[in-house]
């Protein structure tokens, strides 16, 4: 007979000297191989991802700077035109899929359990997961450019450029394959997301209570579970023409172009929200803790970052406005890209009234949020510039979308993301970083930007096209090319500097206390470093800003953080409904494993052997992934199933 | 101490484990769906994309034979109809049941994906002939493969139940796996109306 659920009250206690070491012992991974192959600890896949992708930020920069010395001057030759293509291309794809939103995925895997006062994510081993996935299928992205062969027809990869007669070496294979091979871990990664945010917030934090960074990450992610299925199906498809003669962008067989184009843009414009909405919300997060201040109008930036995540659905064919499309559906995708501007720019009047109505601490992490706010709004008005469709046909695949998309990406992920880093960094290492170099490394880093990349509007207007290796004397582009060059090459110092800053308060670094900011929310009532379990006991939640509950007067409910529910039977964390947080159950979650690498590791060999036309490696890897699941979802007294008595 | 407790969070028993409705896996399920049900989608609306182009008849190479595709459809209803008896078995208390339930209903997922090999051999294009050829093989082909994944969770779930990891009280797993072949049977609906119907009844 089975046996019946077990029904426990948690002991409500304070934390004991005795409690914690039976956590550490319990939630610990060994310092051996095995045990840094198999953790599951959020904390140590969050500093994984925040490192792959620094990793990968730098390779893109090289990159850029490469191109950046090719352009400086006319008729140079640094760069040949076959090499030049593989270098932007490989940019772009570096910097959009493997840099901007793996970066923010660090922050929320490590940040999201902290925050939300629990242990671990719903579902550990699928995070850990998602990060091997990651870093595999970057790796794979990135074979072909070590043998020359990089991908080369840039990062949106039209066709009839990417098909076979026009491409035919591996270069586009290796980024087709690549790109589906990734969206398993991008998905993987937006389901853990939304089953954590809605099921093990701490008891208390109802959907009212939710911090602003969660709300941006939660919402990115939900739209990537719908939009990235039509990329990985794009390429895929394009992989079956390449590959098996299918005809899917086949004009003369009834296949279309544009096909191409409509797939990958219904993807790509949503995608670009979700990885500018949870760095936004980096900044509503830790920007109000410089100001003194909570945020102001919480709910307004929680319901516009809904909005524009929504919204953001409905504008793609804004980047197809030059391919001949009827008017009307130009009439009413221009009218949505306006649209869209209005939830865009709530959350800038709710930061510029947090530093208004605020004491503002200008710290470097303050200087990093507040230029971000003023780079947000100098690429959103050269984007809705764009979204008025005859500026756009003068404009497209000008050096003014060149400027604009960096002053988006740059603007609205880097600076939060480097000033986000200033901010959790104490609490990810327990050593604060040096506000000396911060100060170099914000200026440079703004000054370079801005030299940089705002004479790329001028370029653009005064006609020089993007993607181009070289150009002739006799254009006049060569002086705002140089001024860019020296920009780049000042914006680069500025990052240099940040990579020293963080090697040199690594090994002499002041200590952190556990909360050096004086913020509100709750990762910062643990220590820093956090222990491996997080919390000693589960905190209980009783309003928006839990640390900061004393002085923000008697509005709002009071959080019990010294004393909580004591959950030491195993890997525990409590179970919440997903409005209210009640309590509901005791969830049991898993112990390190090395499922989730062995399964991506299978999944790669699958993607080798489809790349080298191996199909006996291919299939034998996804028969084996059988086996693996079935070992990884294997019932376990451990993970909360019941066992025959 | 006069900390005030707000009711909810009162200590009080909870179940440990697997345990209530709306569970991580419930949630997990519910997101990978619609994940793959925006896969479908665009399957979909590149088929009804490419057809609105095509200056052609469409399908071009004649029309997909619905002598294996039919009764396939028919063993895919069926099957969500012992899915859900499964369930209820499980819920009333009857293990034996549920492993009868499914049993039944992977076997006749098996059978849908033998009928389906079957009319592949019996369509007069190929993914090669033109684009419908593409769109029709790709479409079917994603839906097999995704079946033969809920035939696999089935079987899992027919081992664990007999094992005795599955009861009355926790029976979690077989919510989770039911919605998973709900899912697959309603997208196969919508597959089968776009490309088996659909080009009898429009003009070509």
């Amino acid at each position: 007979m089975a046996v019946n659920p077990t029904f426990r009250t948690p002991v409500i206690a304070r934390p004991t000297p005795e409690l914690k070491e039976k956590l550490e012992e319990m939630w610990k991974d060994e310092h051996t191989l095995y045990g840094w192959l198999s953790t599951v600890d959020h904390k140590k896949i969050g500093h994984r991802y925040l490192v792959t992708a620094m990793i990968f930020l730098v390779m893109g920069g090289l990159e850029a700077l490469a191109m950046r010395l090719q352009l400086a001057q006319p008729d140079e030759h640094l760069l040949s035109p076959e090499l030049y293509n593989q270098f932007f291309s490989m940019h772009g794809m570096t910097m959009i899929f493997l840099y901007s939103l793996p970066i923010l995925s660090g922050f929320s895997n490590y940040l999201w359990p902290l925050i939300l006062g629990t242990r671990d994510m719903a579902f550990p081993r699928l995070n850990a997961f998602t990060y091997w996935v990651f870093l595999l299928a970057g790796i794979f992205l990135y074979i072909g450019f070590w043998e020359g062969k990089g991908t080369d027809v840039g990062w949106f990869n039209y066709v009839p450029l990417a098909s076979r007669p026009y491409n035919p070496d591996w270069n586009v294979d290796i980024y087709s394959l690549g790109m589906v091979f990734l969206g398993v871990s991008t998905t993987a990664g937006a389901i853990n997301f939304m089953a954590t945010a809605f099921r093990t917030r701490a008891p208390g934090m109802t959907i009212s209570r939710v911090p602003i960074m969660i709300w941006g990450t939660l919402v990115s992610n939900i739209g990537l579970l719908f939009a990235v299925p039509a990329v990985s199906l794009d390429f895929f498809m394009l992989w079956c023409d390449r590959q098996f003669g299918t005809h899917f962008f086949d004009p003369s067989m009834g296949g279309h172009p544009l096909l191409w184009q409509h797939l990958f843009w219904i993807f790509g414009h949503p995608w670009v929200y979700a990885i500018v909405l949870p760095a936004m919300s980096i900044v509503s997060q830790a920007l109000p803790v410089y100001c003194r201040r909570p945020l102001v109008a919480h709910s307004a930036v929680v319901l516009a970052t809904i909005l524009t995540m929504v919204l953001g659905f409905g504008v793609w064919v804004h980047h197809m406005f030059s391919t001949g499309l009827p008017v009307v559906a130009m009439g009413f995708f221009s009218a949505a890209s306006f649209v869209i501007v209005i939830p865009s720019a709530v959350s800038v009047f709710a930061w510029v009234a947090t530093i208004w109505t605020g004491r503002p601490v200008f710290t470097t992490a303050f200087k990093f949020f507040a230029a971000e706010i003023v780079l947000f709004v100098i690429g959103g008005v050269s984007g809705f510039m764009t979204a008025a469709v005859p500026l756009d046909w003068q404009l497209t695949d000008t050096y003014f979308v060149v400027a604009h998309i960096h002053y988006v990406l740059i603007g609205i992920n880097v600076f939060p993301v480097i000033g986000g880093l200033y901010h959790w960094f104490p609490k990810m290492s327990g050593k604060m970083l040096s506000e000396k170099l911060g100060w170099w490394n914000f200026w440079l880093m703004f000054i370079g930007f801005n030299v940089g990349f705002f004479p790329m509007h001028i370029s653009g207007l005064a006609g020089m096209p993007r993607r181009i290796y070289t150009y002739p004397a006799s254009m006049g582009w060569g002086d705002l090319n140089l001024i860019t060059t020296i920009g780049a090459f000042i914006f680069a110092i500025g990052v240099l500097v940040f990579v020293v800053n963080v090697i040199v308060t690594l090994l002499a670094g002041r200590k952190a206390p556990a909360n050096p900011w004086d913020a509100d929310s709750l990762e910062w009532a643990t220590e820093s470093p956090p222990p491996s379990y997080n919390f000693a006991v589960i905190p209980r939640v009783g309003s928006l800003h839990p640390l900061w509950e004393s002085r923000l007067g008697e509005q709002g409910g009071r959080s019990i953080l010294e004393e909580g529910p004591v959950l030491d039977h195993e890997h525990e964390i409590p179970g919440t409904t997903v409005l209210d947080a009640e309590p509901d159950v005791i969830l049991k979650q898993p112990h390190p494993t090395l499922a989730p690498l062995i399964l991506a590791l299978l999944i790669a060999g699958t993607f080798v052997g489809m790349l080298m036309s191996m199909w006996w490696v291919a299939l034998g890897c996804m028969c084996a992934m059988v086996p693996a699941l079935f070992y990884w979802f294997w019932p376990r007294r451990a993970t909360g199933w019941e066992m025959r008595a | 101490m006069n900390t005030v407790y707000e009711e909810r969070t009162l200590p009080r028993p909870l179940p440990v484990g697997k345990a209530g409705f709306r569970t991580s896996g419930w949630w997990g399920m519910l997101a990978l769906i619609g994940a793959e049900a925006s896969l479908f989608a665009y399957m979909l609306f590149s088929y009804f994309y490419l057809q609105s182009l095509s200056t052609q008849p469409w399908p071009p190479s004649g029309l997909p034979p619905l002598r294996y595709a039919a009764p396939g459809t028919v063993a895919l209803l069926i099957s969500a109809g012992t899915m859900w008896w499964s369930r209820r078995s499980i819920m009333l208390g009857k293990p034996p049941q549920l492993t009868i339930g499914l049993v039944v209903t992977l076997l006749l997922g098996v059978l849908y994906v033998i009928l389906q090999f079957l009319d592949w051999r019996a369509e007069p294009f190929l993914p090669s002939s033109d684009a419908h050829g593409s769109l029709f093989y790709i479409i079917t082909a994603a839906h097999v493969l995704h079946a033969i994944a809920g035939v696999l969770i089935l079987i899992a779930m027919a081992v664990w139940n007999a094992l005795g990891h599955i009861s009355a009280q926790r029976y979690v797993a077989i919510t989770v796996a039911a919605m998973y072949w709900y899912f697959l049977v309603l997208v196969w609906i919508a597959i089968f109306i776009t490309l088996y119907l659909l080009p009898y009844i429009s003009p070509h």
